[in-house]
C-alpha cells in the first residue's frame, strides 16, 4: 500500500470520527448556541472531507461540492438559525425526555449496533470503509436526538445533522455524485432550513412556546 | 287534477314497459333452461374458453352439475320474472331495479356455468354486488340499508375465504381451470383439508349456515319480494353449489377411494358438514318459529333447509369415506333433490308473502289475518308451498326429506360406532326440524291467512294481478309434480355426473331399493294407499260417529259471545308460547311487562307486554368477537398518541430493527 493512501485513510477516519463526536455531543449540550456551534463544526468537517478527497482523488468537481457545502451548511444555514434563535429568544433547551447520561449510553449502543450489523451485510472497500458506518451512526443518533429533545429548534438542528449524515453516506458509496445533483441537494437543504425557520416563528406565534409537547393538542 | 293526468299516463306507460321487460327476462330464462335439460338428460357437456387478454381467460362449461343448477335457476327465474311483471307495475322508477335484476339473474347463470377460477370469482362478485344493491334499493328505509351493510360485510368475508381456497388450489397446481386443478391436486391430504375448510366457511356464509347466517334474516326481508324469492331460492343455493363443486367435483370426495379398508381420513369432512347441517336445521327453524315478520320467518326457514341439504351432503361424504358408494349416491341425490325442492317452494312462499305484504302494507303477521277470503288464489298457492315445506305428501318437500332421512338412518351401516350414533342423532335432529317446521308454517298460514282480519288494511286487501298469480301457480304445479313423480326427478339428478370410484357417480339401483322407489315409479303405493284411506276417513268419520244431525249456522269459535273482534283471536306469539317454554334453555326468552296505573294497583291505564328471544349466534358468537375487536382497536389507538417524539421513536426503532435483521 502506498504511503499516500495510508494518509488518506487516517485523514478520512479522523475527520469522520470528528463529525460523529459533534453529533454525540449534541446529546449533552443544553445551550442553543452550543448546539448551533456543534452543527457548524459538523458541516465544516464535512466540507473539509470533501476537499481532502478532491485533492487525493484528483476530482475537480468535488472542490465545487466542498465549496458549496462550506458556503451553505457552514455559513448560511447557521447564520439563519442563529437569527431565528435570537429573534425567538430561546437560549436553553428544557429538560429532555431522556436524561443526559442515559442518552449518551443509548447513543453508544446505537453505534455498536451499526458497527456490528454493517460488518455482515453492506460492505464497501477503499478509504471510505469506515465512513459508511460512521454516517449511518450519525443518521441514527441525530434521529435519536430529535426524539429526546422538546424544543422545535433542536429538532431542526437534528434534522440538518441527519442530512449531513445522509450526504456523508452518499459520498462514501459514490465518492461524490455529479456536481449538478450535489448542488440540487444543497439547494434543497437550504430551502428546507428557510422554510423550517418560518415554521418555527409561526409555531411560536400560535402556541406561545416552541415546546413540541403542545402539538399533541392538534390531535383530533 | 289537470297536472296529474300526463303523469299518470306516463307512469302507466312506464309500468307497461317494465312489465314487458320482465316478461322478456322470463322468456330469456327459458333458453338456458331447456338447453340444460337436454344436456342433463342426454349426458351432453360443452366447454367454452374466452381468452380476454394474455393473462385472463374466462371459461365456461355446461352439463352435469352446472346443468342441474341452471335448470333450477331457469325454472325459478321464469316464474319470478313473470311474477315481477305484475309486482313492480306500480313502482315509480322501475328502471334501476330492472337493470339490477337482469344483472343479478345473469350473474347467477355465469356462476353456475363457470369452469375456471377467474370466471367464477368475477360472476360470484357480480352476483353479490347486484344482490346487495337490490337489498338496499328501498333507499328511504334505514333498516334496509343497515341490513344491506351487514349483508355486504358478511358476503365479502365469505368471498375472502373462497378466494383463499382458490388461491391454495392455484398455488398447489398452477392451474386456473377446475379440470386442471382436479387433475393436478392428487391426494395431498392436508392441503385438501385446508381447501375444504376454507370452502365450507366461504360458501357456508353465502348459503347461510349457522353461525354465518346473520345477514340472511335481515337481508331477505329488506329486499323486494321478487328479489327475496330469487335470493332465497337460488342465490343461497350457489353456496351449496360451491360446496358440492369444491368437495365432490374438484377435491373428488369419493374418487380414488380404496375398495375396502378402514374409513379414509376425510371422514371428518363429512362429520363437519353433518354437524353444521344439523345445527343450522334445528336452530334455523327454532328461530323461524318465534318470528312475527312473515318474510323473516321464511328467511330463517331457508337457513333450516340449507341445513337439511347439508345433512345430505355430509352423509354422502361419510358414506364415501366408509366405502359405501351406493348410500353416498343416495344421500347426495337427496341433497340435490332438496335443492330443487327448496328453490321452488321457497320461491313460491316468498312470492305469496310478497303478495300479502303488497296487499296489506305490513310484514307483521299479527296485522294480517283472514287474507284467504280476500285473496283466495294467493292463499291457495301459499298453502301449497307451506304443505310442501312441511314435508307432507304428496308435495315435493316430502320426497327429498324422506330420502335424506333414509340415508341418515343407513348410517347404521358405517363401520365406526361414532358415525353410527352421530348419523342417527342427525336423523333425530331432522325429525325435530320437521315437526317444528310444520308448527311454524301452521302459524304462518293460520295467523296471516285464516281467521278474521286483524287490521283495517288486511280487511281491504285485494287479490294480486294475473301475472303474479301465474308465477305462483306454475311453481305450485311443479311442487306437486316433483312430489308425485320422484322417479323422473331422480333420473334427472342421475345426469349430474361427479367423479367417483369406478368412473362417474351412479345413483346405484340398490340405493333406490333402499328408499323404496323404483326409477320409473310414482309415490310408493303403500304410502299413497294409506294417505287416501286417511283422507277418506276424515270425511266418513262424522257420518259414522255422529249420525243424523241438525246443522246450525254460527260464527265459528265464538262461544256465544256473538261479536268476535280480531283481538280475541289466537295470536302468533300465543301460538308458539308452549314451544317457547319447552325450549326455554335455548331461546332464553326475556319478558318485560310495564304497567301504567291510574290508581295503584286497581286501575290501569295501559299495560305494555314485550317478549323477545335471545339470538344465540349474535350474543354468543358475534358480540364477543366484535368486543374483542373493539378492545384491540382501543389498544392500538395508543400508538397514535399525537406525540411527535413518539412517532420519531417508531422510525428509529424500525430502522434499528431493519439494520440488525438485514444490515
Amino acid at each position: 500500500m502506498p504511503k499516500a493512501w495510508v494518509v488518506v485513510y487516517s485523514i478520512t477516519d479522523f475527520i469522520t470520527i470528528g463529525m460523529l463526536l459533534t453529533v454525540v455531543a449534541m446529546n449533552s449540550l443544553k445551550r442553543m448556541e452550543s448546539c448551533l456551534r456543534a452543527y457548524t463544526i459538523n458541516s465544516l468537517l464535512l466540507a473539509t472531507l470533501m476537499a481532502v478527497s478532491a485533492f487525493y482523488l484528483d476530482a475537480a468537481h468535488l472542490y465545487i461540492a466542498a465549496a458549496v457545502t462550506l458556503a451553505s451548511k457552514g455559513v448560511v444555514i447557521p447564520f439563519l438559525l442563529r437569527k431565528v434563535v435570537r429573534d425567538l429568544k430561546i437560549t436553553h433547551e428544557v429538560e429532555p425526555n431522556i436524561n443526559t447520561p442515559l442518552s449518551l449510553v443509548i447513543t453508544s449502543v446505537l453505534v455498536v449496533i451499526v458497527y456490528s450489523s454493517l460488518s455482515k451485510g453492506i460492505f464497501i472497500e477503499g478509504f471510505t470503509e469506515n465512513t459508511l458506518k460512521v454516517s449511518i451512526s450519525i443518521i441514527l443518533i441525530s434521529l435519536f436526538t430529535m426524539i429526546t429533545r422538546k424544543k422545535a429548534v433542536t429538532q431542526v438542528i437534528g434534522l440538518l445533522l441527519m442530512e449531513n449524515g445522509l450526504f456523508l453516506a452518499g459520498f462514501s458509496l459514490t465518492y461524490g455524485m455529479s456536481t449538478i445533483i450535489e448542488l440540487g441537494v444543497v439547494f434543497d437543504v437550504l430551502m428546507g432550513a428557510i422554510i423550517l425557520g418560518v415554521f418555527l416563528s409561526q409555531i411560536k406565534k400560535t402556541f406561545i412556546d416552541l415546546d413540541l409537547d403542545k402539538l399533541t393538542t392538534l390531535k383530533g | 287534477m289537470e297536472t296529474d293526468r300526463p303523469e299518470t299516463a306516463s307512469s302507466r306507460i312506464t309500468g307497461k314497459l317494465s312489465s314487458a321487460c320482465y316478461l322478456l327476462y322470463a322468456a330469456g330464462c327459458l333458453f338456458p333452461g331447456l338447453l340444460s335439460l337436454r344436456d342433463l338428460l342426454f349426458g351432453y357437456s360443452w366447454y367454452v374458453s374466452l381468452p380476454l387478454s394474455g393473462v385472463l381467460t374466462l371459461s365456461f362449461r355446461g352439463g352435469g352439475l352446472s346443468a342441474y343448477f341452471v335448470i333450477i335457476l331457469s325454472l325459478l327465474g321464469f316464474c319470478v320474472s313473470v311474477y315481477s311483471a305484475g309486482y313492480t307495475r306500480h313502482s315509480d322508477s322501475p328502471w334501476s331495479a330492472l337493470l339490477l335484476y337482469g344483472i343479478f339473474v345473469s350473474s347467477m347463470y355465469a356462476v353456475f356455468y363457470s369452469a375456471n377460477i377467474p370466471a367464477f370469482l368475477i360472476s360470484w362478485e357480480t352476483m353479490s354486488l347486484s344482490s346487495y344493491f337490490l337489498v338496499v334499493s328501498d333507499t328511504e328505509n334505514i333498516e334496509a340499508s343497515r341490513a344491506g351493510l351487514l349483508y355486504g360485510v358478511m358476503t365479502h368475508i365469505g368471498t375472502a375465504f373462497i378466494i383463499a381456497a382458490f388461491m391454495v388450489m392455484f398455488f398447489a397446481t398452477g392451474s386456473l381451470e377446475f379440470a386442471g386443478i382436479r387433475a393436478g391436486l392428487g391426494s395431498a391430504g392436508n392441503l385438501r383439508s385446508v381447501i375444504f375448510v376454507l370452502a365450507l366457511i366461504g360458501f357456508g356464509t353465502k348459503a347461510g349456515v349457522i353461525p354465518l347466517h346473520t345477514w340472511l334474516p335481515k337481508a331477505h326481508p329488506a329486499a323486494p319480494s321478487n328479489v327475496s324469492a330469487l335470493m332465497s331460492g337460488v342465490m343461497i343455493k350457489s353456496g351449496i353449489y360451491g360446496i358440492i363443486l369444491v368437495t365432490f367435483d374438484i377435491l373428488g370426495v369419493g374418487a380414488g377411494q380404496p375398495v375396502a379398508g378402514p374409513p379414509s381420513a376425510t371422514l371428518w369432512w363429512g362429520v363437519a358438514a353433518l354437524s353444521a347441517g344439523a345445527i343450522s336445521a334445528v336452530m334455523g327453524i327454532m328461530h323461524a318459529l318465534m318470528e312475527r315478520d312473515i318474510k323473516r320467518l321464511l328467511a330463517y326457514s331457508s337457513v333450516e333447509n340449507v341445513g337439511i341439504i347439508l345433512l345430505g351432503i355430509g352423509a354422502s361424504m361419510i358414506f364415501y369415506s366408509n366405502n359405501l358408494p351406493a348410500f353416498a349416491g343416495l344421500a347426495l341425490a337427496a341433497a340435490l333433490y332438496h335443492v330443487f325442492n327448496h328453490a321452488i317452494f321457497k320461491g313460491l312462499l316468498f312470492m305469496g308473502a310478497g303478495s300479502a305484504v303488497h296487499a296489506t302494507g305490513t310484514k307483521n303477521m299479527e296485522e294480517m289475518g283472514g287474507l284467504i277470503k280476500r285473496m283466495p288464489w294467493t292463499g291457495l298457492f301459499f298453502l301449497i308451498g307451506a304443505i310442501a315445506i312441511c314435508a307432507l305428501p304428496p308435495f315435493n318437500g316430502f320426497m327429498s326429506e324422506w330420502l335424506t332421512f333414509q340415508s341418515l338412518i343407513m348410517g347404521i351401516k358405517t363401520s365406526v360406532v361414532f358415525t353410527k350414533t352421530f348419523m342417527l342423532l342427525a336423523g333425530a335432529a331432522l325429525a325435530l326440524t320437521g315437526a317444528l317446521a310444520a308448527s311454524s308454517f301452521v302459524k304462518a298460514f293460520g295467523i296471516s291467512f285464516l281467521g278474521v282480519s286483524r287490521s283495517a288494511k288486511a280487511a281491504g286487501a285485494e287479490e294480486s294481478s294475473f301475472s303474479m298469480l301465474a308465477g305462483m301457480g306454475i311453481l305450485s304445479v311443479f311442487c306437486l309434480l316433483a312430489g308425485i313423480f320422484p322417479g323422473y326427478m331422480l333420473k334427472l339428478i342421475s345426469g349430474v355426473s361427479l367423479p367417483a370410484p369406478g368412473g362417474l357417480l351412479q345413483f346405484a339401483p340398490n340405493g333406490f331399493a333402499v328408499s323404496g322407489i323404483s326409477s320409473s315409479g310414482v309415490l310408493p303405493t303403500a304410502l299413497l294407499g294409506t294417505m287416501l284411506a286417511g283422507a277418506a276417513l276424515v270425511f266418513i268419520f262424522p257420518f259414522i260417529a255422529g249420525g243424523r244431525r241438525k246443522s246450525i249456522c254460527a260464527d265459528p269459535w265464538d262461544c256465544g259471545v256473538r261479536r268476535l273482534t280480531p283481538r280475541m283471536q289466537y295470536t302468533a306469539t300465543a301460538f308458539t308460547h308452549p314451544l317457547r317454554r319447552i325450549f326455554k334453555k335455548i331461546y332464553k326468552p326475556r319478558k318485560e311487562v310495564r304497567i301504567d296505573y291510574i290508581v295503584k294497583p286497581f286501575f290501569t291505564r295501559e299495560i305494555e307486554y314485550r317478549s323477545e328471544i335471545t339470538p344465540l349466534a349474535e350474543v354468543y358468537f358475534y358480540r364477543p368477537l366484535t368486543n374483542a375487536l373493539h378492545d384491540i382497536a382501543n389498544w392500538a389507538r395508543r400508538l397514535q398518541s399525537g406525540n411527535l417524539q413518539l412517532y420519531l421513536g417508531y422510525i428509529l426503532g424500525t430502522l434499528v430493527v431493519l439494520l440488525v435483521v438485514w444490515g
